[in-house]
């Protein structure tokens, strides 16, 4: 009998890591993918109780607000933030934030709520209701044919936000599901409205964060249109350097991959075969190296020049030419 | 209808060599490769590397051995055939 055994779903085994080093590989099941995907709904989270405030008070961490002293004049508010927080480091690196812009990012983003792996927080036909903001794992976009058969059309990482602009939409015409387990904030609609009106500069860092995610989307065709397989993903590998090192989610060489071989393959439209294929081909040549849930790049240099990679589509300035 | 096989050796960049030449009524229709060990517990199975008009599927399943991949090869063959 042809195999169609393996269940991306049931596997915690499927990940490159264990792939690459010869554990059992994920066979392509287009319609368990199918279910498997589309099997699981989001209890979608209460909003962070800090959305029902206007966006200006936000700007102010109460933990941050000094004794109110009648004698003297209140100091100004310092609020406390850290550039751990991805969102704050996503957008700045798009342009110059106050400090009452980085105060509110960190306010709407701290109560990420988590959500398991594999879970569709909004499918295609839907009716947009808010923005996702993703601060922890890896979320996608995702068509299905009616045969099962998926295309990925992006990777969303943390400090990215999803669909800005959707409330220009009457319904999805894509899914978002999560690849891994991600912490994530949804934004109403009408919250977003005020975020942008009073926060100009985060308004235009996250034009620009839409403008890159379109250049990337185009960056993507070419991808599956042009290059080999090892190119694909060869060429992916170098742009989830980048974009993970910008928000902090990367070392120089190495960081958290944690997708299947399935799911890369329906991000690079390639058979399971040949991912497996690709992968050994890199690690042959010893440009990376994959452990776990780990995937560390041993020549990053190299890793570019396979994939002709130019960081120009992702608009980071310095971090691009690093 | 007649379908042959022909063991060949294909250079796929990969340890996967071991291949057939799948051929119906002397046209070739597909290329099959078995999976080699850096496959892990995929290794042995038969893969469509390639397959002609309507053969050709990038979501062809692994066949366990090669009478299970005529017999799948047949069926698109035929599947064809009764819509002529």
């Amino acid at each position: 009998m042809a195999s169609r055994h393996a269940q991306p779903d049931k596997a915690g085994t499927g990940y490159l890591g264990s792939v690459a080093g010869l554990a059992q590989p994920i066979e392509r099941n287009a319609k368990s993918n199918m279910r498997g995907s589309r099997a699981r709904p989001w209890n979608r989270p209460a909003e962070p109780t800090c959305l029902h405030e206007p966006v200006t008070a936000l700007a102010v961490c109460p933990t941050d607000a000094s004794p109110t002293n009648p004698d003297l004049p209140s100091p100004p508010p310092t609020p406390r933030f850290h550039m751990s927080n991805p969102l704050v480091r996503k957008l700045e690196g798009f342009g110059l934030l106050s400090d009452a812009d980085r105060a509110v990012l960190e306010r709407i983003s701290a109560n990420a709520q988590l959500i398991g792996q594999r879970v569709d927080m909004i499918r295609e036909g839907d009716t947009p209701d808010g923005v996702i903001l993703i601060m922890e794992g890896i979320a996608c976009r995702q068509k299905h044919r009616a045969n099962g058969a998926r295309q990925i059309t992006a990777y969303l990482l943390p400090g990215d936000a999803c669909d800005l602009d959707v409330a220009l939409l009457t319904q999805m015409d894509h899914t978002i599901t999560t690849l891994s387990a991600c912490r994530v904030v949804r934004l109403p609609l009408d919250f977003v409205k005020r975020l942008t009106d009073e926060h100009p500069a985060i308004a235009r860092s996250l034009r620009l964060s839409s403008l890159v995610d379109e250049a990337t989307l185009r960056e993507w065709l070419v991808n599956v249109g042009c290059r080999s397989a090892v190119e694909r993903i060869a060429h992916l590998f170098c742009e989830l350097l980048i974009r993970l090192q910008v928000v902090g989610f990367a070392s120089e060489d190495s960081y958290e991959f944690p997708v299947t071989q399935l799911d890369l393959a329906d991000t690079v439209g390639l058979s399971n075969v040949h991912v497996n294929r690709s992968l050994q081909e890199l690690r042959r040549q010893g440009v990376i190296e994959l452990k776990g849930r780990t995937l560390k790049i041993l020549d990053v240099q190299r890793l570019k020049s396979i994939a002709e990679f130019n960081a120009n589509y992702l608009h980071l300035g310095a971090w691009a030419t690093a | 209808m007649t379908m042959k096989l022909q063991a060949v050796q294909i250079a796929t960049g990969s340890n996967d060599r071991e291949s057939r030449l799948v051929s119906e009524d002397g046209m070739l229709v597909a290329i099959l490769v078995q999976l080699s060990g850096e496959h892990g517990a995929l290794a042995g199975k038969w893969f469509l590397e390639v397959g002609f008009g309507p053969v050709k599927d990038i979501h062809a399943p692994l066949f366990d051995d090669l009478e299970t991949a005529k017999v799948w090869i047949s069926s698109r063959l035929a599947d064809i055939a009764s819509n002529d």
